[in-house]
């Protein structure tokens, strides 16, 4: 069984039985490396479609969780029961639960940095003080606004009153927490949040490969979130002088929020001023002002000096990344497509209104980036499936939109194995208006190819 | 992708059932195992299907059983249809399953399975009717029809299923708007099958509750029925815990018979 990652959360849900019997026939040894290798925050299972488990069929999933654990620093635990469930399983692991327990996948995502920072209004209560304690904090870290329960009386007291609350929060409990750098997309910036003491090991613990895929799909603005961190070493130092000096090469900015120096050397900071890094006060001096997140390449993902021409590898190729997109697109839509015109130009798109865009990026033995222009109503219509009924949910569609690229992204993947070339996929991105698409794609060259779905027309461009 | 076109065509390729194994059906049907046997001798290929049941250690024969009237004996009036409806099933069923990580055995175990916990169950319940009892051949009919539809495009379902979590009825619902059991139902009615073995098999995918109490009580222990046997190791192994969706609500107010009842069979 694979785990199904949404929002920087991998989530497996077994269901019906889950006994010592099956649940080794649930994770094979291939399922372990498969989630190891997960870039994600938080591995879970949910025990929702659970109706029966026993204390051998939860360890099967608790081993797991210690190997994940120990190799990418995640959150592991369980999530999606009743009050019994949960009672049970703090029977069974009365000698120490090294996993967390959330009553949801909400509220499990409510302590992820990942999850977008909207502030909720939270009723809090364990019985356990210290428990009260860590989960407020970090509830409180995420940017929420957790109300503590003292006593079980005055949470049945507040939580009648359940409409003033986002989430109640009670039945939960923290294992050891994750201490992995926390990733979250805002805008057209990728913020990082870090914590503690930076040394030599925070180069083992910063995925450089997601960075670099980041900077290959077009972000330009990073922003470390430093407020939590203690101290900096010279380890570190010159871990983010040699980061600044390679996004320099995109034409990429680095900044720090919050970093004091009390306990960092104060030359430490001007050594990493010298190599391009950007110091402010707070995160939301960054994030509030729009002109400064438009100076420093957060508000458009501007295409940077790398462009580079579209090369006979990637046309020679072509063929199987129109497939890819083709077959997903009817797969998604059961309609046909007509192929109307190949071009080799600059991206031209004709009626800029109600289109949708998405791009996803591939690096490996050959690199690019497709980027496919909807016009709504397909993109709504591809997005059906996905979604379960029809939807004029803009952000919706475009959520639905980037995993439907994601397929495509792993279609061209495998069709291109097939020939033996080995290609890797980024994250893909979605353009909510045509404008700040073509802002990035400006003086790149590639194919275009116009599509026609149901009279709609539909465009695909290959580029470097 | 799987179209209405597709399954409209995985129809009607379906072939009906052979003329021997109707009259076969027909025979046992109203309780004439001698002829029915005399009729099911003319079919090679379900008289060793029925040999190969019943000289399973399960039935604990210490001689060979080779004469089909002795096996229809053996096996009693519904015994024998129900194994005549299993029969039919594997006429359905791929010679190499791909979607699904199943072969010839382990789909014959799955249907074993089904059809002698069903038959425990409906004692436990007081239920006697061969109809009903028949109705269970048809829940791995829904396997094979999955199997059937989406192998053709089974890159895709795969690719489909790893970005969000949709498990194959959800995924035929979407596309065609007909689910997986509605399918079912359409061979079950291809076949001659009685039509309450519809109507259970509708319940018992636990998103159609049925008006009619019994139906709906029947569809709730074969839903559960189901997901016990598709949380066994090789039935998790070949890909099909996460078949359909699982509805624990539909089924929690009797888990707890349900557990008891499998427990106390799993002590014999």
């Amino acid at each position: 069984m694979r785990a199904m990652v949404k929002e920087s959360i991998a989530i497996f849900t077994p269901q019906g039985f889950l006994d010592g019997n099956c649940a080794s026939s649930f994770l094979t040894i291939d399922d372990i490396e498969a989630t190891s290798a997960l870039k994600v925050d938080m591995v879970l299972v949910s025990l929702k479609k659970v109706i029966f488990f026993n204390r051998n069929g939860l360890d099967a999933f608790v081993k797991m969780f210690a190997k994940v654990r120990a190799k990418n620093r995640v959150t592991v635990g369980f999530c999606d029961y009743d009050k019994k469930k949960y009672d049970t399983i703090m029977k069974f692991y009365q000698d120490g639960v090294t996993f967390s327990l959330f009553k949801t996948q909400e509220i499990a995502r409510l302590f992820t940095s990942t999850f977008k920072n909207e502030s909720k209004t939270l009723l809090l209560y364990s019985e356990d003080k210290s428990q009260r304690a860590a989960m407020a904090i970090e509830l409180h870290d995420n940017g929420h606004n957790p109300i503590i329960s003292p006593n079980y009386n005055d949470f049945l007291e507040k939580s009648i009153n359940e409409k003033a609350y986002d989430f109640i929060i009670n039945d939960t409990y923290l294992g050891q927490m994750g201490q992995k750098i926390a990733t979250r997309v805002t805008g057209n910036a990728i913020i990082y949040t870090i914590s503690s003491f930076l040394d030599a090991e925070f180069g083992n613990t910063f995925s450089i490969s997601y960075h670099t895929n980041s900077l290959n799909v077009g972000f330009r603005l990073f922003i470390f979130d430093a407020y939590k961190v203690v101290a900096m070493n010279i380890h570190a130092l010159n871990f983010f002088s040699k980061l600044a000096s390679s996004a320099a090469e995109y034409n990429a900015t680095i900044c720090f929020a919050g970093l004091t120096f009390e306990k960092t050397p104060i030359a430490f900071k001007e050594t990493l001023e010298d190599s391009g890094i950007i110091f402010f006060n707070q995160l939301d001096d960054i994030l509030h002002d729009k002109e400064l997140l438009q100076e420093l390449g957060g508000s458009s993902p501007a295409s940077g000096k790398n462009k580079r021409v579209i090369n006979k590898t990637t046309v020679t190729e072509l063929p199987r990344f129109i497939d890819a997109t083709v077959l997903t697109i009817e797969m998604m839509t059961n309609s046909k497509a007509i192929k109307k015109a190949v071009q080799i130009h600059d991206i031209e798109i004709m009626n800029k209104a109600d289109k949708i865009a998405s791009s996803i990026g591939f690096y490996g033995d050959m690199d690019g980036m497709i980027i496919l222009v909807f016009p709504l109503g397909i993109a709504k219509q591809a997005c059906e499936l996905l979604i379960g009924e029809q939807t004029d949910d803009l952000e919706l569609v475009l959520d639905s939109l980037s995993e439907l690229v994601n397929i495509i992204g792993g279609k061209v993947k495998t069709l291109l194995a097939d020939e033996n070339i080995s290609v890797n996929i980024t994250l893909p991105r979605t353009y909510n208006d045509i404008g700040s698409l073509l802002e990035m794609t400006t003086d790149r060259k590639g194919v275009q190819v116009d599509l026609e779905f149901n009279n709609d027309k539909f465009l695909f461009f290959l580029t470097r | 992708m799987v179209t209405k076109e597709t399954i409209a065509s995985y129809i009607q390729k379906i072939p009906p059932a052979p003329k021997a194994l109707r009259d076969t059906i027909m025979f046992l049907s109203i309780g004439e195992l001698t002829k029915a046997a005399k009729v099911a001798e003319g079919d090679l290929a379900l008289k060793a299907y029925l040999k190969n049941i019943v000289n399973k250690p399960i039935y604990g024969f210490r001689n060979q059983v080779s004469e089909i009237s002795q096996i229809f004996g053996i096996l009693g009036v519904s015994g024998s249809k129900q194994t005549v409806y299993n029969y039919m099933l594997t006429l359905l069923s791929p010679k190499k399953w791909i979607l699904f990580k199943l072969n010839v055995t382990s789909f014959h175990s799955l249907q074993d399975n089904l059809s002698i916990k069903w038959q425990i169950i409906l004692n436990h319940l007081g239920i006697q009717d061969d109809d009903i009892q028949n109705a269970i051949t048809l829940l791995p009919a829904s396997i094979i029809v999955s199997e059937a539809l989406f192998n053709e495009h089974i890159e895709d379902v795969k690719l489909l299923r790893s970005i969000k979590a949709l498990d194959y009825n959800t995924i035929l619902m979407r596309l065609c708007g007909v689910d997986l059991f509605d399918l079912c139902e359409q061979v079950a009615q291809k076949w001659e099958m009685p039509q309450n073995v519809s109507t259970i098999i509708q319940a018992s995918s636990g998103v159609k509750p049925s008006n009619d109490e019994l139906v709906n009580k029947l569809g709730k222990w074969m839903h559960l029925l189901l997901f016990y046997e598709l949380s066994q190791p090789q039935t998790v192994e070949a890909g099909l815990n996460d078949f359909i969706d699982f509805q624990v609500d539909y089924v929690a107010d009797i888990y707890e018979e349900f557990s008891n009842l499998i427990s106390m069979d799993n002590l014999k």
